[in-house]
């Protein structure tokens, strides 16, 4: 287990370094920051000089050097734009996109949870016929249309929600700005939240219909059956149980799915988190604030993964058996 | 009885509605980088710093001076100017605001890497007593005024000792603010929202201003900009895409303003990457290939003004009846007698978000071109990557947009017609890298002349010279349009340059 | 599983598409989407032929038609979608963008088969520290999701080259970078089906036989693997050319001069407000049913391929 572990732990931070290399060789590569700080006006030594002040002439070693070195202490650089430390600012973010991410994963499981479930044990009802139906067009409809649609109806022509921005925020306990907890806030996370569920929604209907299936095919659910027990209890109790575990498993991995489509949704929205952040500073050319996103979303993809894995082996030997055995 | 109770109960309620705080939130598409309001020559940096801070002189929608901070000022000598300062204003800190203060951020714009350029010419400031200064120019210079409006004068006594400016770092300029502004800022979270509250101190109780509490959101989509306002989250929004402007005509209760501005927008053709951009009649051609109207009429939806020449009808050396020209026949008949009847290939660069529809105007430009025979390769940058590829002169065409700072035709000449020379700054965005002296010589001598007869010919005369000489193509004068909701008074305050006097805004109950 | 049928050592092609094609025939929606999408890649195929306009020529792009509602509306049968903003016709525009839209995806997805088999067939046939290795980095690029990776990539490309080099380039390193963050689920697939038939009879006696491994991967095991993939490559298509349009409409994708479907709803976007729907309408409508098709193509060749499953 020991060595299981060790094993996971040195892959993870093989993956960062990576991930710090490539996310550093954008640094000077994006445009010149240069220019989005000086007006039109000023000469090009005064923005040379500027440029070596910043170090941007130094080796590409000589900055990665500096960089790795800040890095490990938790120093990702100064945004060009913000003028304060990288990490601070995103983490300033981090709230905004957790509690969209949260809404809508919430709003997934209390919908998608149900039709699922129905779809597998009555797949031969017009409903679910219906339902998968309805899943195989949304799962067919870009997410970036789905918010565009959401704008256009619900905001413009219906006026019920507002279209952008997270409205009011409360502060929660001093550790975070949050959004929750009023209703100009929710009204804000409305449309959002709703896109991204709905982009998510027919996967995970999906998979849950067909983890279901198998599992109703099982033998301990044939068991039960002739144990005779009620079916509620048979589909809610037992059959649900199992098919959470390799769903959740799945739902880890679209975790990267997930962070893909909040950038979508930010930017179209203008929610202030980490995505819209991200597609901010690539168009202001504010490299030390892009590459600290591209560390601080691969640092977090290798924590769960890591994570996820971990749990996954210890609950279920065989994993390892399977992938390593061999 | 009862009735006088119910009267009264309900003139209670208007009374206190009335004293209710009236909030205004604004939408606009970028946010100032610093509250040091030395730090960046940008229109947002200007823009906020005409809700906090009051300049000596501010232009009025006529186009016409307006004494603010200075309550006159009168010209000693050719190189001397008195300005009498108004006296009984406090900066937001409680100090009272003086001469000092003027000098001192006079002196400071002088160190400002961004403002250097346009205060240079001011050799030094002498205050005469408490409430009067001189500013003694270098040489004669009849751009005095318009440059003075750059000053929003700061509280010496806030900032002095920890005023260093700096581009990429954290000042205290760049955080703390005190200024003799209408408002006066409360909090503010760098590119999502920021928060101010009236000035119960403001100087100007002429002042219609009635907004208790600005909220200023920067929202950098022009559709997701207008929907904000359609759907009510914010009061004032500003600028408005062309595109959407009949739209938003048509909801109630919105109303828009638009404005014709001063920003020339053109093309450069690189004369020294192409020897075809050399002859005349090719230049000719381009000009006369392209269709101005029909761009602003469709692309613009008729929010810009087609332009034949680089001045707008506000500046001096704008020449009347010089209108463009677009005959596609006459340009293939200039094409072949050049020589190029069959045609050739060039690279053109445009900008994809830092002008109105800019993208567009670029392809629709490349499809104009292509009947003559000039097959284009157009590549759109964002601005950050395309005025890397603008100061290293990457294509052959490339466009600009220009908005004069001392809203003056000679601004125009510097940067964009003079010969380029690293030395003296002039040329810098000298595209076409065209090259005439004679021209050099015509600005640099408009500069000092201080006879507006003689200065108007001046300006003229360089106008004509670059229109006989084809030597860019102008493309149009852009249009600035606000939108805001009834009652909110937009139409008073704004002006062509697009800093709003929101410390005036009147918002109707 | 333990006594494979006879046909299972000599798969016959033919056999196979005989069963999906009578399969087809016997179900309407497989069919429908079938004719859909052979008609899109005929449409995209011809499109210089089919297209009422030469996108080429210089006359094609006129400012004077811009912005004109389809033909029903209008009543101008010139254009029977309307124009553009730039006055292009929609019709021929959206033609030429479902050529590129398809040529993406169905190349990116190509590269993912490619690259899949390959990996795949190497990591569960050899088996050991490579098949651990290999599946390692399958993990690994699973987690941070195409999507992700393409945003950070065709960031990082466009940086390498410059936006101005980039715009040339755009397709190439489209279909690059969408075929290269896909193939663990070709790779993994085809990797479980390999363990499952090394273990069978036939591979036993080919390899006692004397026939090399190669020969074995390739003409012995991959056939029988070939329902699975096949399944998969009709729902990764659908998900490349999402891709691709996700990545447009982000502006990291294909140059507005040279329009995917993306980029065409991306530009429309602007227009959606100003009354001008069809414009992001009509290439949207076009994505979707693509898209649509693709997916119930897929998931019928899943249910029909796998009887297993889904049939109780």
């Amino acid at each position: 287990m020991l060595i299981f572990l060790l094993r996971r732990l040195l892959q993870a931070c093989f993956v960062m370094i990576i991930i710090s290399l490539i996310s550093f060789s954008i640094q000077d590569k994006l445009g010149d920051p240069v220019q989005q700080m000086v007006a039109m006006t000023v000469s090009p030594e005064e923005r040379n000089q500027l440029r070596n002040e910043l170090g941007l002439n130094d080796g590409f070693l000589i900055q990665y050097w500096r960089f790795a070195k800040g890095a490990i202490q938790g120093d990702l650089g100064t945004s060009y734009y913000y003028k304060e430390p990288a990490l601070d600012v995103i983490l300033e973010k981090l709230p905004a996109t957790l509690e969209l991410a949260f809404c809508a994963i919430l709003i997934v499981i209390l919908i998608a949870t149900p039709c699922g479930v129905m779809a597998a044990i009555k797949p031969k009802h017009i409903l679910s016929r219906l339902l998968m139906v309805t899943s195989s067009i949304g799962l067919s409809v870009p997410i970036f249309i789905v918010a565009i649609l959401m704008v256009y109806i619900f905001s413009i022509e219906l006026n019920i929600a507002p279209s952008f921005g997270r409205g009011q925020t409360t502060e929660v306990l001093g550790l975070w700005e949050s959004g929750l907890f009023n209703k100009n806030g929710l009204s804000h996370l409305l449309l959002p939240s709703l896109s991204l569920a709905i982009a998510l929604m027919p996967i995970f209907v999906r998979l849950i219909r067909a983890e279901m299936m198998d599992v109703l095919q099982s033998e301990y659910i044939r068991f039960a059956w002739s144990k005779g027990l009620s079916a509620r209890r048979i589909y809610f109790i037992h059959a649900l149980k199992n098919t959470m575990l390799p769903v959740i498993t799945v739902g880890g991995i679209q975790a990267g799915t997930l962070v893909a489509y909040t950038i979508l949704t930010e930017t179209i929205f203008q929610w202030p988190g980490m995505g819209f952040l991200f597609m901010d500073s690539v168009s202001r050319v504010d490299t030390p604030l892009v590459s600290a996103y591209l560390i601080v979303v691969g640092g977090i993809f290798v924590i769960t993964n890591t994570f996820v894995d971990l749990i996954y082996g210890l609950f279920n030997p065989t994993v390892r058996l399977a992938s390593h055995g061999l | 009885m009862k009735i006088k109770v119910i009267i009264a109960c309900c003139l209670a309620l208007l009374l206190y509605n009335k004293a209710v705080a009236t909030t205004l939130k604004i939408a606009y598409d970028t946010d100032p980088v610093s509250l040091d309001p030395h730090e960046q020559l940008s229109e947002s940096t200007l823009q906020f710093s005409h809700l906090v801070f009051d300049p000596l002189l501010r232009w009025n929608k006529n186009g016409q001076f307006e004494a603010r901070l200075a309550t006159k000022w009168e010209r000693l000598d050719s190189h001397t100017m008195r300005f009498f300062l108004r006296k009984n204003v406090v900066f937001s800190t409680g100090n009272t605001f003086s001469s000092k203060d003027v000098a001192y951020t006079i002196e400071r714009l002088k160190k400002s890497p961004d403002f250097r350029a346009m205060f240079d010419t001011i050799d030094k400031v002498t205050m005469v007593d408490e409430y009067t200064i001189d500013v003694h120019t270098t040489y004669t210079n009849p751009l005095l005024l318009n440059i003075m409006t750059y000053v929003f004068p700061i509280d010496k006594a806030f900032y002095q000792g920890k005023d260093q400016i700096i581009k990429y770092g954290e000042t205290f300029a760049s955080r703390n603010v005190s200024g003799t502004g209408p408002y006066i800022l409360d909090n503010r979270e760098l590119g999502s929202w920021m928060e101010l509250t009236r000035n119960p101190n403001y100087w100007d109780k002429n002042s219609k201003g009635n907004a208790d509490k600005i909220i200023l959101t920067p929202i950098r989509t022009d559709s997701t900009r207008l929907a904000a306002l359609l759907s009510g989250d914010v009061d004032f929004i500003f600028p408005v895409s062309p595109i959407d402007i009949e739209r938003a005509k048509k909801v109630s209760g919105i109303q828009l303003v638009t404005l014709p501005s001063t920003r020339i927008l053109l093309l450069h053709m690189n004369q020294n990457r192409r020897k075809e951009f050399q002859d005349v009649r090719v230049r000719k051609a381009i000009n006369l290939a392209i269709n101005q109207a029909l761009i602003v009429d469709k692309i613009l939806k008729g929010y810009a003004t087609p332009a034949g020449q680089l001045s707008s009808d506000r500046f001096l050396g704008h020449i009347n009846g010089l209108e463009p020209e677009y005959d596609v026949e006459k340009a293939l008949e200039l094409m072949k007698e050049a020589g190029y009847e069959k045609g050739f290939r060039i690279s053109m660069m445009a900008p994809n978000n830092r002008y109105m529809s800019d993208e567009k105007v670029a392809q629709a430009i490349s499809a104009m071109l292509s009947r003559i025979g000039i097959t284009v390769e157009l590549k759109t940058l964002p601005k950050a990557q395309y005025f890397k590829e603008y100061d290293n002169r990457s294509a052959d065409m490339m466009m600009l947009g220009w908005q004069s700072d001392t809203m003056d035709s000679n601004n125009l000449f510097e940067f964009i017609i003079a010969c380029p020379d690293t030395n003296t700054g002039m040329g810098a965005y000298n595209a076409s890298e065209y090259c005439r002296p004679e021209i050099d010589a015509d600005i640099r001598q408009a500069n000092r002349e201080m006879n507006p007869e003689r200065r108007l010919r001046l300006l003229q005369q360089i106008e004509w010279k670059i229109y006989n000489d084809s030597a860019v193509v102008p493309l149009y004068w852009q249009s600035l349009t606000w939108a805001a909701k009834d009652g909110v008074n937009i139409k008073d305050i704004v002006n062509d340059q697009n800093y709003p006097h929101i410390g005036d805004l009147f918002i109707e109950e | 599983m333990k006594h494979p049928k006879k046909d299972l050592t000599h798969p016959i092609a033919g056999s196979r598409w005989n069963h999906i094609w009578s399969g087809v025939v016997g179900d309407k929606l497989a069919m429908m989407a079938l004719i859909i999408f052979v008609f899109y890649c005929l449409v995209a195929l011809l499109a210089p032929l089919v297209a009422p306009y030469d996108v080429s020529d210089p006359a094609f792009m006129d400012l004077l038609n811009s912005e004109l509602p389809p033909s029903w509306i209008s009543g101008n049968s010139q254009f029977l979608l309307g124009t553009d903003a730039q006055g292009r016709d929609l019709l021929s525009v959206i033609l030429y963008g479902t050529r590129l839209s398809l040529t993406i995806g169905i190349c990116a997805v190509l590269i993912q088969v490619t690259l899949g088999i390959c990996i795949g067939l190497v990591a569960g046939y050899l088996g050991g520290r490579i098949d651990n290795f290999l599946m390692r980095c399958a993990d690994i690029q699973l987690s941070f999701s195409n999507m992700m990776v393409a945003i950070v990539f065709l960031a990082i490309f466009q940086s390498l080259f410059g936006m101005a080099r980039y715009q040339q380039l755009a397709m190439v390193i489209l279909i690059l970078v969408i075929g290269l963050t896909e193939w663990p689920l070709f790779a993994r697939t085809i990797r479980a089906s390999v363990l499952a038939e090394k273990q069978q009879e036939y591979v036993d006696a080919a390899r006692v036989m004397g026939i090399s491994s190669k020969r074995i991967m390739f003409r012995h095991i991959l056939p029988n693997t070939l329902s699975p993939i096949l399944v998969i490559f009709t729902v990764q298509i659908a998900n490349a050319i999402v891709a691709e349009a996700a990545l447009s409409f982000l502006g990291l994708g294909m140059p507005a001069t040279e329009p995917s479907l993306g980029s065409l709803i991306s530009e429309g976007f602007a227009y959606m407000f100003a009354g001008s729907w069809w414009i992001c309408v009509i290439p949207s409508i076009t994505l979707i049913i693509l898209i649509l098709a693709m997916n119930l193509l897929g998931d019928w060749l899943r249910d029909h391929l796998n009887p297993r499953a889904y049939k109780d």
